[in-house]
C-alpha cells in the first residue's frame, strides 16, 4: 500500500497599485477563498441579460466595466468612477520595488493636453523659465478658452505646437526640464 | 393661424422635447438629418426626417438660416422650432420666418436682438427701474477704459461678452493686475464664440444664488410668471443641477421678482416662453442679469410644479392664442431637481468624453422624468455640446426630492462612456447642498472631490482588474491542457473564454 501525498493547492495571488500608490493583495481571485489585503472577502462577478456587468458585494450592486486594458495595465469604470491600476504578480512587484531604488529620476516634464482641442495662444517661449501653476497657453475646447498651466517649475525646453494646431487629448504639448 | 406641422431645427434631447409635444398635439414634425449625427435618436422618433447629410455646406447645419428656411418652404412646413442654442436667439433667423411666412415658434425678432445684446437690455432695465448691478453703460472699448472702469465701481469686477450666455466670453477679474489680460481673452472668446467682439464691465457679485424667473407671455399683452428655478450649481457658469422653487426665496420675494420679471418681459412685449436671471446676494438683494428668449434645457423643473407642458404653451402662443390662465390660476406644487447627464469626465476636469454609448438604461417611474436624446449605440461625437440626458425629479418637499433624485441616480446605467452622474450623486449627498445652503460657488469651496465614491469601490475595481488580469493568464495555461483537464476548469475562467470566443 502506498501513501498518497494530498497535494495542497496553492495560491495565486497578485498585486494591484492604483496610480496613487494604494495596494491591493488580492489572492484567489476565481474561487471562494477570495482574500483581498488578507481579510476574506465575498464578491460575485455577473452579466445581466442588458449586456451590463455586476459587482454584488454585501448585498450591493455595483456597475462595473473595463476601459483600458493594456498589458497588466487596467482602468476599471465602477460606478461611473475611474480607477487604473497596475497588475502583478508577487515575484515581479518586489523585483519592480527593488529595481524602482536605482531608477534614474527624469529631469524632463511633459505638458499635455488636458483635453481635445485648438490652440489658441502659447504664452511662454522656448528657455522661458515657469513656476508651477503659471499659465503657459490657451487652449479651446468646446467654444471655451481654457488656460492650461505647468505643473512643474523649470525651463521650457521644447514646443510641439503653434496656435491653431488641433490637439488630441494627452498629446505632448511642451516639454519642461526641472 | 393654426399649426399643422413644426420643423425642429434642433437636435439631441429637445428635438425629442419639441417632438412629443407635437405629437401630442397633432401636429407633423420635421426633422433635420446631419452627416455629423445620422443615426440620432431624434431622427427616429420624428415623422419625416430633412436630410441635410448629403451635401456639406460650410456654414454648421442649425445654424443654416438660409437652407432651414429652404427646407420648410420646399416640405410646405407651417412653423419652426428653434429649441435651445443654435439660432433659438438669433433676430435675424426669426426674421426671416416672418418674411417667409413661416411661423417661427418664439418671440418677435424685436424682443430677441433687444434683449439678447445684454448693453441695451441693461438700459431698459434701468428704465423700468430693475434693480442692476453697477457697471458700464455700454461696451467698453480698450483696456485701458477697463482698467479705469474697474478702479471706479472697484475689484472685483466680471467682463461679458455683449452677445453673450452659457459662460462663454467671461471673466472675473480680481485686481489691477489682471485687466489688461483678461480683456484680451474675453473679446477674443466672445469674437470667436458670437461674432462679435464687444465685451461690457460690471461689478461681480461674490458668492451669489443664480435665480431666474421662467414667464410666459402671449401675442395679446398677457404676460405671467411661472415661478424661479434655483440654477446656482454651476462649473464655469455652465448650469449642471436645477431646481424649483428655490429654497432662498419666501412667498413676499417671490412675488416681487417675478413681478420684475414680468415688467422687463412687457418692456419689449414680449411673447412665447422666457427666462429673466437675476443674481441674489447674501442679504437678499437682487439684481437683473439677462433676459434668455428661448426654452430653457432646465424648462422641466418649472413644468413638474406648475403642471404646465411649456412647448404646448409656445406653440398655442404663436398661433395667437391667448394665454390660458393668470397670474392667480398659476399653483406651483412640490419640488422639483434637475440633473443634467453629461458626457464628460469629471476626474479630468469634465473634459468631454466622446464615444459610443454601448449601453443605456435609465430609470423609469412615478416622478420620475427623463428627457433624453440618445440611445443605444448613440455616438457622442465633438461637434454639439456633451448633454445626453436630464433626470429630472418631482416630489412634495425638497428633502424627499433629494433622496429620490439619488435614489434615480444610482439606477442610471450606462456603459461604454463617462457620465456626470458621480458628480450630481457628490452634490445630492453634500449636508450644505441638503440644507439648500450653497450659491454659484458652491463646487470650488464646498466639494472636496469633484464625484461620489464609496469607500470599497477603489477594492472592488482593483478585484475587477486583478480578476480579468488573472483569467486571462488562465485561459492561456489551460488551453494548452485542455483535454486532460477539461473538468478542472474555474467556471470564471470558463465565463471568461467563452465570452472571448
Amino acid at each position: 500500500m502506498k501513501l498518497i501525498p494530498k497535494k495542497k493547492k496553492k495560491e495565486t495571488q497578485y498585486i494591484a497599485v492604483s496610480t496613487h500608490g494604494k495596494k491591493y493583495r488580492i489572492v484567489n481571485p476565481f474561487s471562494e477563498e477570495l482574500k483581498i489585503n488578507g481579510r476574506k472577502e465575498e464578491v460575485k462577478i455577473f452579466e445581466d441579460n442588458d449586456g451590463f456587468t455586476y459587482l454584488e458585494y454585501k448585498n450591493k450592486k455595483y456597475l462595473a466595466e473595463i476601459t483600458e486594458k493594456n498589458q497588466n495595465k487596467f482602468t476599471v469604470l465602477l460606478n461611473g468612477v475611474s480607477y487604473s491600476f497596475t497588475i502583478e504578480s508577487p515575484i515581479s512587484y518586489r523585483r519592480r520595488k527593488y529595481l524602482e531604488k536605482y531608477k534614474q529620476v527624469s529631469k524632463t516634464e511633459t505638458i499635455n493636453a488636458p483635453m481635445p482641442g485648438k490652440i489658441i495662444e502659447m504664452l511662454v517661449d522656448v528657455n522661458a523659465i515657469v513656476k508651477e501653476g503659471d499659465a503657459i497657453l490657451i487652449l479651446e475646447a468646446m467654444k471655451m478658452q481654457n488656460e492650461i498651466s505647468t505643473h512643474v517649475s523649470g525651463k521650457v525646453i521644447k514646443i510641439n505646437v503653434r496656435p491653431g494646431d488641433n490637439v488630441t487629448k494627452d498629446q505632448v504639448m511642451l516639454e519642461i526640464e526641472r | 393661424m393654426k399649426i399643422t406641422s413644426i420643423l425642429i431645427a434642433n437636435r439631441g434631447e429637445i428635438a425629442v422635447r419639441i417632438n412629443e409635444t407635437a405629437k401630442k398635439m397633432g401636429i407633423k414634425t420635421y426633422g433635420i438629418k446631419t452627416s455629423k449625427e445620422p443615426n440620432a435618436l431624434y431622427l427616429r422618433l420624428v415623422d419625416d426626417v430633412i436630410d441635410f447629410s448629403e451635401s456639406a455646406e460650410e456654414i454648421p447645419e442649425f445654424l443654416d438660416i438660409e437652407r432651414i428656411i429652404e427646407a420648410a418652404k420646399t416640405f410646405k412646413i407651417d412653423s419652426i422650432h428653434p429649441g435651445y442654442g443654435f439660432l433659438a436667439e438669433n433676430p435675424y433667423f426669426a426674421r426671416r420666418c416672418q418674411e417667409e411666412k413661416i411661423i417661427f415658434i418664439g418671440p418677435s425678432d424685436t424682443a430677441i436682438y433687444k434683449m439678447g445684446n445684454k448693453t441695451i437690455a441693461k438700459q431698459i432695465a434701468m428704465r423700468h427701474n430693475i434693480p442692476l448691478l453697477q457697471g458700464s453703460q455700454g461696451n467698453v472699448r480698450n483696456e485701458k477704459e477697463a482698467a479705469d472702469m474697474a478702479e471706479k465701481i472697484g475689484y472685483p469686477v466680471i467682463l461679458k461678452a455683449a452677445s453673450g450666455g452659457g459662460g462663454r466670453g467671461m471673466r472675473i477679474v480680481e485686481n489691477a493686475t489682471q485687466i489688461e489680460k483678461m480683456f484680451k481673452m474675453a473679446t477674443g472668446e466672445a469674437e470667436k464664440a458670437f461674432n462679435d467682439p464687444s465685451v461690457f464691465l460690471e461689478k461681480y457679485v461674490r458668492n451669489p444664488r443664480h435665480i431666474e424667473f421662467q414667464i410666459v407671455g402671449d401675442q395679446h399683452g398677457n404676460c405671467i410668471h411661472l415661478g424661479e428655478r434655483e440654477c446656482s450649481i454651476q462649473r464655469k457658469h455652465q448650469k449642471l443641477i436645477e431646481e424649483s422653487p428655490s429654497a432662498a426665496l419666501d412667498e413676499k420675494l417671490r412675488a416681487e421678482m417675478g413681478d420684475c420679471a414680468v415688467r422687463i418681459a412687457k418692456a419689449v412685449d414680449y411673447y412665447s416662453a422666457g427666462t429673466v436671471e437675476f443674481l441674489l446676494d447674501d442679504d437678499r438683494n437682487f439684481f437683473f442679469m439677462e433676459m434668455n428668449t428661448r426654452i430653457q434645457v432646465e424648462h422641466p423643473v418649472t413644468e413638474m410644479v406648475s403642471g404646465l407642458d411649456l412647448i404646448e404653451l409656445q406653440i398655442r402662443i404663436a398661433e395667437g392664442q391667448k394665454l390660458p390662465l393668470a397670474q392667480e390660476d398659476v399653483k406651483l406644487n412640490g419640488w422639483a431637481i434637475e440633473c443634467r447627464i453629461n458626457a464628460e469626465d469629471v476626474q479630468a476636469g469634465f473634459s468631454p468624453n466622446l464615444g459610443i454609448i454601448e449601453k443605456i438604461s435609465l430609470p423609469r417611474g412615478k416622478n420620475i422624468r427623463i428627457d433624453s436624446g440618445v440611445s443605444d449605440y448613440s455616438v457622442v461625437t465633438p461637434y454639439f455640446d456633451s448633454m445626453l440626458a436630464k433626470l429630472i425629479i418631482h416630489a412634495e418637499t425638497r428633502e424627499k426630492a433629494v433622496a429620490a433624485t439619488i435614489a434615480a441616480l444610482k439606477k442610471c446605467m450606462i456603459k461604454g462612456i463617462k457620465t456626470t452622474i458621480p458628480f450630481c450623486l457628490k452634490v445630492m449627498n453634500n449636508t450644505k447642498f441638503r440644507k439648500a445652503d450653497f450659491n454659484t460657488s458652491f463646487i470650488e469651496k464646498e466639494l472636496d472631490t469633484l464625484f461620489h465614491q464609496e469607500p470599497e469601490d477603489e477594492m472592488l475595481a482593483a478585484y475587477v482588474a486583478a480578476f480579468d488580469f488573472a483569467a486571462d493568464l488562465e485561459t492561456d495555461r489551460i488551453t494548452i491542457v485542455d483535454f486532460e483537464r477539461g473538468k478542472n476548469i474555474s467556471p470564471w475562467v470558463l465565463n471568461k473564454r467563452l465570452k472571448s470566443l
